[in-house]
Parts: structure tokens; sequence; C-alpha cells
């Protein structure tokens, strides 16, 4: 019950903030809101049992995203021209694209339903499968690093290039830091 | 259920939500930047910590709790660090506390 | 009572929300985000006691030390960066 009602009104939050951003004059702010949806975002994956996706999303929508964000404002302006009245056009095209996913919504199976297709065959093959193929004893690592190989290995490059970009941040050299403060004084 | 230990836990997780969501009133109703920033360094250290304590007591002595207090450290350390951070970059970028002899 | 104080949390997420949307100055807003962080942290440790599998508190601790991060990055690059002075400046010109 508290289950549901925690999925819906995350959900709820999610569609709020995205209707604030959308009103949003200054650039500054719908920025810093992006961030808040991601970390709605990353919540709403956890509530789904979807841990890695979360943890991506938040590292990369709530830490990366806003800082180049940030950086292309710095480059450009960020007010946004105001201005009067609704683009036709684009109402038309929006209203067509949701039509068109919720219409795609009533493929998708039931949440963690036992009879979903994702359920139903490829464990199997995975149990039997794994010691003739790979021979790793642990089923978890056989999977995580020969079948899905390369999404391993895109997963820790993510990983990699947040510790570096923590490096950087943490790690400023002492004669560019004394540069950065003399120009700012 | 009627375990003492778990009643006490459920004391302290409801307040430590109810001093996040003190925090988060001072946000609103205080009137300049700063005064909001001290009404939300509530929330990082009563909220948290109150509700850290909380489902460590419920959870017993094991790993959960181990990675529930070095939360928590985390937390008491980086906020403040912060907060202090946001302070002096608002006082950088020009924006002046309002002081009590000024009634605008 | 844990899905009480669920409840409660949630709530708080809402008004961190609003917060985050009706702030002045853009420094209000990275405040706002800044709660948000901390109250995200607080659901997820919360929310693995409410189905009764807290083993998702190591995501917990990584949200709080990215959340660090993030605002530490922003601040350094309003104090240091190209918009740090203009940027208030002209916040505070928009918003009188």
């Amino acid at each position: 019950m508290i289950i549901y009602f925690t999925d819906i009104a995350l959900s709820l939050m999610l569609i709020l903030t995205a209707m604030v951003i959308a009103v949003q004059r200054n650039l500054l702010g719908a920025v810093m809101l992006s961030g808040i949806y991601s970390l709605l975002c990353a919540s709403l994956f956890v509530c789904l049992d979807a841990v890695d996706v979360a943890f991506t999303e938040a590292a990369v929508g709530g830490g990366v995203a806003t800082i180049l964000f940030l950086g292309t404002l710095a480059q450009t302006d960020y007010e946004k021209k105001s201005r009067v009245g609704i683009s036709w056009s684009g109402l038309f095209l929006v209203i067509i694209c949701g039509s068109l996913l919720v219409y795609g919504l009533s493929d998708i199976p039931g949440f963690g339903l036992a009879d979903n297709p994702v359920q139903t065959y490829l464990a199997d093959v995975y149990l039997v499968q794994s010691q003739k193929d790979i021979a790793v004893p642990n089923l978890v690592t056989a999977v995580l690093a020969s079948y899905r190989g390369y999404d391993t290995l895109g997963e820790t490059t993510v990983i990699f290039t947040a510790g570096i970009a923590v490096l950087i941040l943490l790690g400023r050299g002492k004669a560019d830091s004394d540069t950065v403060e003399s120009k700012e004084s | 259920m009627n375990d003492p230990v778990y009643l006490i836990a459920c004391c302290l997780l409801i307040l430590g939500a109810v001093f996040v969501l003190i925090g988060l009133l001072g946000v609103f109703r205080m009137p300049d930047f700063f005064t909001r920033l001290h009404a939300a360094s509530i929330i990082d250290s009563m909220g948290t910590l109150l509700i850290m304590l909380g489902l460590m007591l419920m959870s017993g002595i094991n790993l959960i709790t181990v990675k529930l207090f070095l939360i928590l450290l985390f937390i008491l350390i980086t906020t403040p660090t912060a907060a202090h951070a946001l302070a002096k970059s608002a006082l950088h970028g020009k924006l002046k506390p309002k002081l009590g002899d000024d009634k605008s | 009572m844990v899905e009480f104080t669920i409840l409660l949390i949630l709530l708080s997420m809402l008004l961190a929300l609003i917060s985050a949307a009706i702030g002045e100055t853009v420094y209000d807003k990275i405040l706002a985000v800044n709660i948000f962080g901390t109250i995200t942290v607080l659901f997820i440790a919360v929310y693995g006691f409410v189905t009764g599998r807290p083993d998702f508190l190591d995501i917990a601790l990584v949200y709080a030390l990215i959340s660090f991060v993030t605002t530490i990055a922003v601040l350094k690059f309003f104090e240091y960066g190209d918009m740090g002075k203009s940027s208030t400046d002209r916040e505070q010109d928009i918003d009188i």
C-alpha cells in the first residue's frame, strides 16, 4: 500500500518538476531544477529495484549533466527570450508523440510478473549453459563479465570517469588555483 | 512489535522527519538567504542524526548499522562544508545579509 | 510507523521542490537542491526498511557523496568561473 503510494507520489512530483522546468524563464533555475528531477528519477528507480540505473542517473544526471549545463550557460546568455503565445505546431507534435507513447504502453507486460518474457527463457539458458560456455563457477560473474561484457565495460568506464572528475575537482593544482585567485581579486 | 527498542526507534524516526519539516518551514519563512541557510542546516544535523539513529536501533548490530553510521558520518562532515561554501559563494556574489537595523 | 516517516519525507520532498521553484536568487535554488539531496539520501535509507530489505544503503552512501561533490563543483564554478560576479548581479536586477 505505502509502496504504491510512494511510487505514485514520486511520479507526480516528477511531473510537477517537469512542468516547473518548462515554465522557468531563468535557465540557471531550470538547470538546478533538472538536478532535482534527476534525484527524483533516481529515487523512483530505487523504488523499482533498478539500483544500478539509479546510481548512474544520480551520477550522470545529477552530477555531470548539471556541471555541463552550467559550463554551457557560462558561454551564452542564460535568460530566455520571453515569447508571447503558444507555438501551435510544437504543441501538435508533443501531443502526437505523447499519444504514441501512451499507445505503446499497452504492449508493456505487467510490472514484475513471473510470466513476463524477460523471465521465461533467458534465466534457464544462463543456468544451464554458462558452465559449458564459460566455466566460471560463479553464475553472476559469468553473466556480468562475459554475457554482458560490453555493458559492464561501459559501466566501469562511467565509474572511472566519475573518479577522475572527483580527482580533478578536489585536487586542483596549486599554481592553477593561485592564478584563479589573482584573477578573482 | 511492542519491543521498547522498536518504539524508541519509531519515535526517533518520526521526530527526525518532523525536524526535516521544521527546517523546510524555516526555509520558507526566513527573510533572507543566510537565515534560510541557517534553517536548512537543521535538516542536515538534527533530521539526519535522529533518522539515522532510529534506523540503527531498528536494524540491530550488523553490517547495516556500520553503513548507516558511515552515511551519518559523511553527511555530518559534508553538509556543513557545503553550507559554508554556499555562504561564502553568496557573500562573494554580493549577496549581503539583512541586518537588524534595516527594516526593509 | 516507518511508513509514516516515509510519508513525512515525501511531504518534505514536495516542500523542497516548491522552495526550489519559488527561490528568489540562484543561491536559494542551489540550497534547495542541496536540501533535496539530503532528503533523497534519507528517503532511500528509510525506504529500504519499509520494504524490509535494507540492502541498498550503499546507494544512499554514494548519493551523499555525489550531492556534496555537485554542490562544491557548482559553487566553485560560481565563485571562480566566468559568471561568478555577473550572474548574481544580473540575478538581483531581474528579481528586484
